[in-house]
């Protein structure tokens, strides 16, 4: 977990592959595509945000995206549109925009890493395993 | 001498705590399930919420419509312009902020908003959310039987499909204006009552529909 105090401005694009906190100023765009990204109490940010999950607890002017969860806790302060499948915004908490929790949000499956190939459907694969093992004519060598 | 102490009560325990008072009032709905049901069809539907944003209504709506919402704070505006005077203006600020496209909707949350509204910038209101529909698409509202004196917003907070918790809040008082079924015809044409149902507070609880 990282953590990025209350003196820190950051103006610019930041990204990265682990979990972040941010208590300070951040102007211009925050990637953290599979990771979990918590603005803090303290924290204003003035940015598009792109996360798996963000937590807000202080105040963003920009659009949020996360591929799973936006949870807006009670000080917790958006102006911007929202996507993501899921959505929680606290009593208290202040919000104006829009909310896209529509499917397209969702993250998109992963190749397998090793074998690219699409995997034939069950009954296809016995069919294949049989003929592989059980060759009509040709003699193993 | 002790003995005679034992039946005096013990005076060193604290009183029980109070029990928290609640003004939530909590009601079954008719009309929501008809409101969902219209809207559930659609693939993405799109929402325009009218009232002050409530947190376990995004995700009722989000889990079952896996919808887009609007969230416009109206009774914010509302207040601000009562407190300020100039109730009569309040139409054109609040069709000021409606800036989607018109028949890029297709459910509308008015909630009670048209109570606190005069019939000029109700009227306006109602024109502008008619353009927004989307043929098929449905307006839900309580609109008060009973002029009155409005002294709280109501947050309605959808508990399932046919319940509704009802939570108030002070309000700058104003006059309740009364909408008859006639009067929403005539704002809202050309959307068609669909469901009506008169509840014990004297609202009505209200569907229209986009022909």
């Amino acid at each position: 977990m990282v953590n990025i105090g209350k003196s820190v401005i950051i103006k610019g694009e930041l990204s990265g592959s682990e979990d972040l906190t941010i208590e300070g100023q951040v102007d211009g765009k925050i990637e953290l595509r599979q990771n979990i990204l918590t603005i803090g109490p303290n924290a204003k940010i003035k940015a598009q945000v792109f996360a798996k999950a963000v937590v807000i607890q202080g105040e963003v002017h920009g659009n949020v995206t996360a591929t799973e969860k936006v949870d807006i806790r009670d000080a917790g302060s958006v102006d911007g549109d929202l996507s993501a499948p899921r959505v929680a915004i606290a009593d208290g908490a202040h919000f104006r925009g829009s909310i896209d929790m529509q499917s397209k949000g969702a993250p998109v499956a992963a190749k397998p890493a090793t074998d690219a190939r699409p995997q034939p459907a069950p009954a296809a694969a016995a069919a294949a395993a049989t003929a592989a093992s059980t060759p009509a004519g040709t003699p193993a060598r | 001498m002790t003995g005679l102490f034992k039946w005096s009560p013990k005076r060193s325990e604290p009183p029980p705590p109070a029990a928290p008072i609640s003004t939530d009032v909590v009601t079954a709905s008719k009309v929501l399930p008809r409101f969902l049901s219209a809207l559930v069809q659609q693939p993405a539907p799109v929402l325009l919420d009218l009232g002050p944003i409530v947190g376990p209504n995004i995700a009722f709506f989000g889990d079952r419509l896996a919808c887009k919402i609007y969230v416009e704070d109206f009774l914010a505006d509302i207040e601000a312009h009562t407190q300020r005077g100039d109730r009569d203006a309040v139409g054109a600020a609040l069709t000021g902020r409606l800036t989607q496209e018109p028949d890029s909707v297709d459910g509308i949350l008015c909630w009670d908003l048209f109570d606190f509204l005069g019939r000029a910038s109700g009227l306006m209101l109602a024109s502008r959310l008619t353009k927004l529909l989307r043929r098929g698409g449905v307006l839900y509202g309580f609109f008060g039987t009973t002029a009155v004196d409005m002294r709280n917003y109501s947050r309605f907070i959808v508990e399932s499909e046919d319940t509704l918790r009802i939570r108030t809040q002070p309000a700058t008082p104003v006059s309740r204006t009364v909408l008859q079924p006639r009067d929403l015809l005539k704002m809202f044409d050309p959307l068609l009552v669909s469901e009506s149902v008169l509840l014990k507070s004297s609202t009505r609880e209200t569907l229209l529909r986009k022909p």
